[in-house]
């Protein structure tokens, strides 16, 4: 109906800048991908290795269990903080007393570095100095170690990881509960719907984009955890939290395996492409039956 | 009967919330008192009250020169970024919502996979961005604030264009409509119009992009050096051979939250705002 | 009305909040703590902007015309943020900068960025570094690349900037873990430490103690010099502490399951004790399992892996979750009777009583060996334990080489030693032993220094390897299995050694 132009001019500068930090880094990425280059290797620089290092991604039982991992993480992650935050921020809708005061107490941990968020977790949990370890073993008698028991190791990073980005989670939902129109709720109540039928046949369908928006970020930032497990665990014990943005850093730094890095970050963003896409067109799906249902 | 069952409702809520402030505040508490306490007070994980204060765990690095450039400097470049992201992001949304621009959700598509991928590759193509492709002489890019505020546009960008995305597709295209009929010119709409519908989503997405900035830690680590040094870098400083000093990096933790935890107080405000946002829009 | 209800609870969560950060100074008790502990730590800090440049040289004006050209450039330089490299950040180098006129940005950072930024410089060719830290294990990585400037050489192609107080046969023997074959010098060391086994002096010398240890154990209760006693030794005190209800165990156990650190403590400490010396990798021809040759997956370095797992039990509960650092804060609170302990820490632990509650309490012993490793150390086959340190190098890469070059000579002065080893308990210089501080501070930690000037040849630096991290980095996580219990130690190493060849052959090394 108008010119182009001027839409184009004021997307510009964004696409300027994605495209100088985002794409440049993202395309040499791929082309160091087909490179063997280790810094300390004997050869000096990089060989060109065509799609070796692809090959060997596939048999590294490293990496494949570093994915298995990370997926399961962020399964547990996402699930949990999406329900929970979804049913926190409909409690925040209604004004009541006091309200601000636990809104501000529970927004904190959103605003606490991923890195302070893994020491102060560490501090937590370090036995011989943390509350946990101490108060679990006095009054459950339970020897709480992340150093050596993988479980409560992968555990304790789901619940740290649900501290720190539930209220995150709330926070989007309330900003998109209080943006959704309200007389098509109220007019519902009016006739005699019950609230789970609100829920789920109004509030949830208009809320849709927002939900994925949001589950798409959780899922994205949930698979690439790595700040505050490192500081936590250094992915251990052993391997049982060593997500694969840990092992790429290890990969890519301490081993300066720069060719071998690359491809493995390549590989993973594919599989989160993949998995986005799948969850996208299901979402959406599922998104419109519910509106044209109405 | 409706209002029984509503005050029940109350009293529930507070439970509930009481607990989640409860786990909430659990580790901060915790931080907080060991960052009250000295060296050789560590180990006493029993003493679940603090009633001394090491205040060396404060005044070292609050007093230091250095320390306090770490602190402008993640001021500086947290502030930068978040306004320039909610500005380009309020442009860019407002096109793609207004305009029918073919490929634009393509290219979306594809810068939102920086976010996707694990950040530790990324990061050998932007040192060498900064230090060869941006350099003019003496000048380069490494170990500069700016640098630092550009990349994070990467990261904050689809993001924040994704979360305002939805609240401005929401803004009826008649408002508009009716503005140009008053004769408006777009600037003015954007201004007059759109930007005060969609302030609480540009200050929540202005916040969280805050945060983002000012709490990154591994680009920030990696390519700045002295200068440009934020305070999350700095934190990473106390880990050491010679005893982590776990007091002062609780310290330092504790610091690094108190601004944010201010700037979330003085926002507050605003989200509330968007509490009646549906109102505002009849 | 009801914004200003919402504005009220806004100020009482603020309250709230600043109460609770601040809980911890509401107690009558802190303003007069405060105090005191500032004047106690007063000594522990170093002495910044206590040095005069003019009096640490004898001949300012050389410095000044010789950096004449130079004046007004910044040289830019990395390290581990550690005590020494803080000392020669805060105090040397604006000494320097007063003397000479060169600016020195000095970085320190953390231990993974110190190895990570330099590389990614070095390896572009950027030239961000004029000088960086080269730990001891990383010097032949870096000279196999060609990464560091031949110092010897740079100083016979400028006579017009060899200082004549500078002289490098005043160093200590750790300097030639950073020259080639030839003897030329690629770094000017900045720190040494020995890595010793301390024990709690007071428990060992308790008289109702030592007789209890003796009606159980059929011998005297002293510092192990064999594994079985270590063993019988942690086991005794951690029942000992079980008894007494203390927070006491028998050893310290650098054993973190996600941290190169407890990688190192067995390679450098461990298994050189049961004659497994450079972590069992057959030099000559790079392979590391028996089968080919090595010995990483011997029984004997089995039987050392294992000990080391058997000590886990008698091991405080934060064992898994330490690093060096959280050793060291472990043994200076005092939940350990004996235990491995860098010894940079050394001295802090035994003085410092704002850091530690053993002061006075701590002794300082040999390692205890296996039969006939001793022969092998004296014999020059093996070592000890390890003689950790490092040193400032020049990267080649750098466009400040001789400006660089009169700040390492600079660090490398006599003079600048005594103060910087007290505020950093670092050696590299002979005269230094011998320095009033140093020998008080001896005095009062159980003769530390003395034992790393007598007993330090026994202890030597990390094998020659080209690609240390690489292959350190593979092996990490079977032994990080091996601790959590994962993996029984025969397994981890059996695989270990493995994966080590296999990383040594993708990097170009044996066949």
């Amino acid at each position: 109906m108008r010119s182009n132009r001027m839409g184009w001019g004021l997307l510009a500068p964004t696409l300027i800048i994605l495209g100088i930090f985002g794409l440049l880094p993202f395309f040499y990425v791929i082309y160091v991908g087909f490179f063997d280059w280790n810094v300390f290797s004997a050869e000096v620089g990089r060989q060109f290795a065509g799609a070796d290092n692809y090959r060997r991604l596939v048999f590294d039982e490293e990496f494949l269990g570093s994915v298995g991992r990370t997926l399961l993480f962020a399964f547990c992650v996402v699930t949990i903080e999406m329900i929970l935050g979804f049913l926190l921020a409909q409690t925040l809708v209604r004004d009541f007393p006091g309200k601000a005061v636990f809104r501000t107490i529970y927004a904190l941990p959103i605003m606490i570095a991923p890195i302070a968020v893994g020491a102060t977790w560490k501090l937590l949990t370090i036995p011989g100095f943390g509350l946990l370890p101490y108060y679990l073993d006095k009054w459950f008698g339970i020897e709480y170690q992340l150093g050596s028991h993988s479980g409560q190791a992968f555990w304790t990073t789901v619940v740290m990881d649900v501290w720190h980005w539930t209220p995150f989670v709330t926070l989007t939902m309330l900003a998109g509960l209080t943006a959704i129109p309200k007389e098509p709720l109220e007019q519902a109540q009016v006739d005699g719907a019950n609230r789970f039928q609100v829920l789920r046949f109004l509030t949830i369908p208009m809320m849709m984009p927002v939900i994925i928006t949001t589950l798409f970020i959780r899922i994205m930032d949930a698979l690439r955890v790595m700040d505050e497990v490192f500081l936590l665990t250094g992915g251990g014990p052993a391997n049982a939290t060593r997500y694969i943005g840990i092992l790429i850093w290890r990969v890519v730094f301490p081993q300066t395996n720069y060719g071998y890095g690359s491809a493995m970050s390549l590989l993973v963003l594919y599989m989160t492409l993949v998995l986005a896409f799948l969850l996208f067109s299901v979402l959406s799906r599922v998104g419109k039956q519910n509106t044209s249902e109405k | 009967m409706g209002k029984k069952r509503s005050n029940l409702g109350l009293i529930g809520t507070y439970i509930l919330w009481t607990m989640m402030s409860i786990f909430t505040l659990l580790p901060i508490y915790w931080m907080v008192v060991v960052s009250a306490r000295s060296r050789v007070e560590l180990f006493s994980p029993g003493k679940f009250w603090q009633t001394t204060f090491y205040a060396q765990n404060y005044t070292n690095p609050l007093t230091s020169p250095a320390f306090q450039r770490y602190i402008a400097n993640s001021l500086i470049i947290a502030t930068s970024n978040a306004l320039l992201v909610i500005t380009l992001a309020l442009f860019a949304t407002y096109a793609l919502s207004r305009w029918k621009l073919n490929g634009a959700d393509n290219i979306f598509f594809w810068t939102i996979t920086n976010r996707m991928a694990p950040a530790a590759a990324f990061i050998l193509p932007l040192f060498l961005l900064f230090t060869r492709a941006f350099k003019l002489g003496d000048f380069m890019m490494f170990d500069t604030r700016i640098g630092l505020i550009l990349l994070y546009c990467v990261f904050n960008l689809p993001f924040a264009i994704w979360l305002l995305k939805g609240i401005i597709d929401g803004i009826p295209i008649e408002l508009d409509e009716a503005a140009l009929v008053d004769g408006a010119g777009r600037w003015t709409i954007l201004y007059r119009v759109i930007l005060p519908l969609a302030a609480p989503g540009l200050a929540i997405a202005g916040i969280l992009c805050w945060m983002f900035a000012w709490n990154e830690y591994l680009f920030a680590a990696a390519l700045t050096s002295t200068r440009a040094r934020t305070i999350t870098t700095g934190l990473a400083e106390f880990v050491t051979v010679t005893g982590t000093n776990w007091g002062e990096m609780a310290a330092v933790a504790t610091i690094s939250l108190l601004p944010a935890l201010i700037f979330l107080v003085f926002v507050q405000k605003y989200i509330v705002m968007g509490l009646t946002f549906g109102a505002v829009k009849e | 009305m009801r914004k200003q209800s919402r504005s009220i609870s806004l100020v009482i969560g603020i309250l709230v909040i600043f109460s609770m950060l601040f809980t911890a100074c509401a107690a009558p008790v802190a303003p007069a703590a405060a105090p005191a502990a500032d004047v106690a730590a007063a000594p522990a800090e170093p002495a910044a902007g206590a040095l005069d440049p003019m009096t640490l040289v004898s001949d300012p004006a050389w410095w000044a015309t010789a950096a004449e050209p130079y004046k007004g450039v910044t040289i830019t330089g990395i390290s581990e943020s550690t005590p020494p490299s803080r000392y020669a950040a805060e105090v040397l180098g604006p000494a320097f900068t007063a003397l000479t006129g060169i600016n020195v940005n000095f970085e320190v950072t953390s231990w993974d960025e110190m190895y990570n930024k330099p590389i990614k410089d070095m390896e572009a060719g950027t030239g961000i570094y004029d000088f960086v830290y080269i730990e001891q294990d990383i010097i032949y990585s870096y000279l196999a690349r060609d990464f560091m400037t031949n110092l010897t050489q740079l100083l016979a192609d400028n006579p017009q900037l060899k200082s004549a107080d500078f002289d490098l046969s005043k160093f200590t023997s750790f300097i030639d873990n950073f020259k080639d074959a030839d003897g030329n010098v690629y770094g000017i060391p900045m720190e040494a430490f020995i890595k010793p086994y301390l024990y709690r002096m007071d428990l060992f010398t308790d008289p109702a103690i030592m007789e209890a240890f003796k009606a159980e154990y059929g011998y005297d209760l002293a510092p192990a010099t064999t594994h079985e006693q270590y063993m019988d030794i942690a086991k005794f005190f951690t029942k000992y502490g079980e008894d007494n209800g203390l927070e006491l165990w028998g050893t310290t156990n650098q054993a973190h399951t996600g941290h190169a650190s407890s990688t190192y403590e067995y390679f450098e400490t461990v298994a050189p004790t049961f004659g497994i010396f450079n972590w069992g990798i057959n030099m000559d021809t790079w392979k590391a399992c028996e089968a080919n040759g090595g010995s990483m997956n011997s029984q004997t370095a089995k039987d050392a892996l294992q000990w080391r797992v058997d000590l886990l039990q008698y091991s405080p509960p934060e064992s898994t979750a330490s690093t060096w650092d959280e050793v060291a804060a472990t043994f200076a609170a005092g939940r350990a009777a004996q235990g491995f302990v860098y010894g940079e820490n050394t001295v802090w632990i035994a003085l410092d009583p704002d850091r530690s509650q053993v002061v006075g309490k701590v002794g300082v012993a040999l390692p205890p060996l296996s039969d006939g490793v001793m022969a092998q150390i004296e014999s020059g086959e093996g070592y000890i334990g390890y003689y950790d340190g490092g040193a400032f190098g020049v990267p080649s890469t750098s466009k400040n080489k001789e400006a660089a070059l009169l700040w390492e000579q600079f660090i490398g002065l006599e003079s600048v030693q005594p103060a910087w080893a007290i505020a950093g308990s670092r050696i590299v210089m002979e005269s230094t032993y011998d320095d009033p501080m140093i020998q008080e501070a001896n005095a009062k930690a159980d003769n530390y220094y003395t034992k790393m000037k007598e007993e330090g040849p026994l202890y030597r630096g990390a094998p020659p390897f080209p690609f240390h991290n690489q292959v350190r980095g593979a092996i990490d996580p079977f032994i990080w299995k091996a601790l959590a219990g994962d993996m029984s130690a025969a397994d981890a190493l059996d695989q270990a050694c493995v994966v080590a060849e296999e990383t040594m052959m993708q990097l170009g090394y044996g066949e």
